[in-house]
């Protein structure tokens, strides 16, 4: 106890509008220099709990925290979380949020200027993270105009000028690729190094469970394990919702050939603020089969997908639907054969209650069939929620709610980007099975993923976008590749034809 | 560095390598424009609006604008007023019919052009002094950080929201939803809810970000320390008597 970091007895929380307890009796210690993953299903508890440590929760969340909570020597309850930022910093996980200043540099500097130093240290700090992190050559550019992981590698750097003893990230490998998640790993390596005292909140075990010294397991907002992360692991973790590493599972559906193509981008340009995203890339997602495609951050996997269903056009080349250029056709005619889920469901959830929105689509290109809308909510287990808001659900639901919303429409192709992003283990096992069966069912589907071990049992073939064009490879290529880079830690992600 | 020494500024690390400094070498139109404290331009635009919004009559109006356009011209500051301009001009003929049909066409001419005269003037305030350094002079000042950050959280957020808006409207359209010209009156709702939830999100994260960044405390230190100094005071107080002049004049 003595000389702890984090020291926490007793501790539950209950958010003000709730009487359920969102934390409940938790009692551990964390000393300086510890490396902790914080693991748990969604709604374990993993963020409210790195909120109540550097004071975010009760000051700015409100609600009522019980027990004994000491962090860094002080109470969260009685010190602003302005003071308790001078040692613990708080990586939270939308990255553009979190880029506060017009450029990079000046977003650096931000965290030391509330701090109040006087601007030589200021000039020291942004000095060294910048050179730690490698980000000398983003610090005149405005933070919109990074790419995700630039963004965080930026928020991380912002936090780290304020030179914290604890360092508490929330999902930090949310939105990475396999490139900026091995990035990440040799940056949190090299501050566990540094004697900074870390705990991650993490889905993905896999990224974090090698590097961690010591596992905490949250479910239903209480502690269920604290140990070593081998110990905990070799436990039942599945009961918690948890997905431990380990080898690949099975693939389990072999890749046919001589399927009706429903979707086929051919030589498709495209260029951003100039410079040029894709080169003439092809892909074809053809009937009853899962594609995956893999590419790094950047790399112009959401613009190809863009084409596919008609919100980009490209100058050269052609999409086809069903055999038809897509050509000027609207948007939302071609919305009738080619659905379309965005990253960050929330984006698409406006009705009152999810049964409305099921119907919004459908209604909107003349083809509503109640009786499918309820097959859908049964088959997708909305059953529950048809009832109440979209926008008031978890995100696991959200995205089922936006999945059948758009299948709700019947569209023969369904392009999916990054669906697997920030979802616990059971909300992705969920979404593999609702995919399969739409497949079987003779859909064609597209996913966009940075998750190849979870699309790994689902998708027959695999597209890589590098350099504006598509390879495709065969599984053993891209597991091989992929295993390799995460041994090694080094290299992208690159599947050569 | 050389921006914020020739604004009248001592920055960070004089004499080095500033990575706070943005922009290290200004062309010789901004070399000019630098050589006036941001709190100098302020007060120099607030009166000018103070003035236009005091004048009525076209006549009078129209060197008002003119003055303006004279500097946009002279600092070629043309993409920016144009841009502002492409989105201006309808409410510009909107304006100039109802009060053109209300008081008839002179009143409707003074409206027109005092309604352009502020934008020219507010276009060019803002092309001469970017937000930022307005924020840390106004800083240095003495204003509490958190009415800073609003001025700086707008210019670095806009464009942020300007993307979530974009991805809401693609995501409807990829539904068949569509929100392009009168279908925006009728799937409005579609456009709105998501975009309101989304912005109140975002809201939330940025104040979390913002609490855990160290903002909320009663200091944040200026990047750049500026100071007024004789030429911005004859700036002021040759523009103040300008005003007052204007003022007794038209009456």
């Amino acid at each position: 106890m003595t000389g702890a970091l984090i020291a926490c007895r007793g501790v539950s929380y209950r958010y003000p509008v709730s009487a359920q307890l969102v934390l409940q009796d938790l009692d551990f210690t964390v000393n300086p220099g510890e490396f902790v993953l914080l693991a748990g299903a969604s709604g374990s508890g993993k963020s409210t709990l790195c909120r109540l440590l550097n004071g975010l929760i009760p000051h700015l969340h409100g609600g009522e925290v019980r027990g004994d909570l000491t962090v860094a020597g002080a109470d969260p309850r009685w010190t602003p979380p302005h003071q308790l930022s001078r040692e613990v910093g708080l990586l939270l996980q939308r990255p553009d949020a979190q880029c506060l200043a017009t450029t990079v540099a000046r977003d650096l500097a931000f965290g030391p200027a509330c701090q109040g130093l006087d601007r030589a240290a200021i000039a020291r700090r942004v000095r060294a993270v910048t050179g730690w992190m490698d980000i000398a050559h983003l610090l005149d550019r405005s933070p919109h105009t990074l790419s995700c992981g630039e963004q965080q590698r930026v928020a991380l750097a912002g936090v780290l000028a304020m030179e914290p003893k604890l360092l508490v990230l929330d999902e930090p490998f949310a939105f990475l690729d396999v490139a900026g998640a091995g990035q990440l790993r040799e940056r949190l390596r090299g501050l566990h190094a540094a004697g900074i005292t870390l705990i991650v909140a993490e889905h993905r075990l896999g990224e974090v469970a090698a590097l961690a010294s010591r596992m905490l397991v949250l479910h239903q907002g209480r502690l269920m394990a604290d140990g070593s992360p081998a110990t905990v692991l070799a436990g039942n973790v599945a009961a918690w919702g948890l997905e431990p590493p380990g080898p690949w599972p099975e693939a389990s559906r072999p890749a046919t050939t001589g399927l009706e193509p429903v979707v086929e981008w051919d030589g498709i340009w495209c260029e951003r603020d100039g410079r040029p995203v894709l080169r003439g890339a092809d892909l074809v997602s053809a009937a009853g089969e899962i594609a995956a495609l893999l590419g790094a951050n950047g790399a112009g996997k959401s613009t190809l997908l863009r084409h596919g269903n008609g919100l980009l056009r490209s100058p050269r080349g052609a999409v086809r639907v069903l055999g038809r250029p897509v050509g000027k056709r609207p948007v939302a005619e071609v919305a009738g054969d080619v659905g379309l889920v965005m990253q960050q469901p929330a984006h698409m959830l406006f009705a009152p209650t999810v049964r409305a929105e099921l119907a919004a689509g459908p209604r909107a290109l003349r083809r509503h069939d109640p009786a499918w809308c309820e097959q859908l909510s049964e088959r997708f287990g909305l059953e529950p929620l048809l009832d109440r808001p979209p926008q008031m659900l978890s995100a696991g639901e959200q995205r089922r709610v936006a999945l059948a919303a758009v299948l709700a429409s019947r569209p023969r192709a369904l392009l999916l980007d990054e669906p697997t992003a920030g979802q616990d283990a059971i909300a992705r096992a969920t979404l593999r099975t609702l995919l399969a069966e739409c497949a079987t069912e003779g859909l064609a589907i597209t996913v966009a993923t940075h998750d190849p071990r979870w699309a790994w049992p689902l998708c027959p073939r695999w597209a890589v976008l590098a350099e504006g064009r598509i390879t495709t490879a065969d599984l053993s290529t891209v597991q091989a590749q992929h295993e390799a880079w995460s041994c090694s830690q080094r290299h992208p992600l690159a599947v050569t034809p | 560095m050389q921006p914020t020494a020739s604004a009248g500024g001592d920055s960070l690390m004089d004499g080095e390598l500033n990575p706070l400094t943005p922009d290290p070498s200004p062309t010789e139109g901004e070399e000019s424009e630098r050589r006036y404290d941001p709190r100098t331009k302020l007060v120099v635009y607030l009166l000018g609006c103070g003035v236009i919004l005091l004048t009525t009559r076209p006549l009078e109006l129209l060197p008002l604008t003119a003055a303006p356009l004279l500097g946009i011209a002279f600092g070629r500051h043309w993409s920016q007023w144009l841009g502002v301009m492409r989105l201006l001009w309808p409410t510009l003929l909107l304006f100039a019919a109802v009060v053109g049909f209300g008081s008839g066409p002179e009143a409707a001419a003074g409206a027109v052009l005092r309604l352009l005269a502020l934008v020219t003037a507010s276009t060019l305030f803002f092309a001469l002094t970017p937000p930022e350094e307005l924020g840390e002079s106004l800083l240095s000042s003495g204003l509490p950080p958190q009415a800073v950050f609003l001025l700086e959280g707008t210019l670095r957020f806009a464009p942020t929201m300007a993307v979530l808006a974009r991805e809401v409207r693609e995501a409807q359209e990829s539904r068949g939803i569509r929100l392009d010209g009168f279908y925006l009156l009728r799937n409005g709702l579609a456009l709105l809810g998501p975009l309101l939830f989304s912005i109140m999100r975002f809201a939330d994260d940025l104040a979390e970000a913002l609490e855990s960044r160290g903002f909320g405390g009663p200091t944040r230190t200026p990047l750049v320390e500026y100071r007024f100094r004789i030429r911005d005071w004859v700036l002021v107080l040759g523009m103040l008597m300008v005003t007052l002049g204007w003022v007794f004049i038209s009456r």
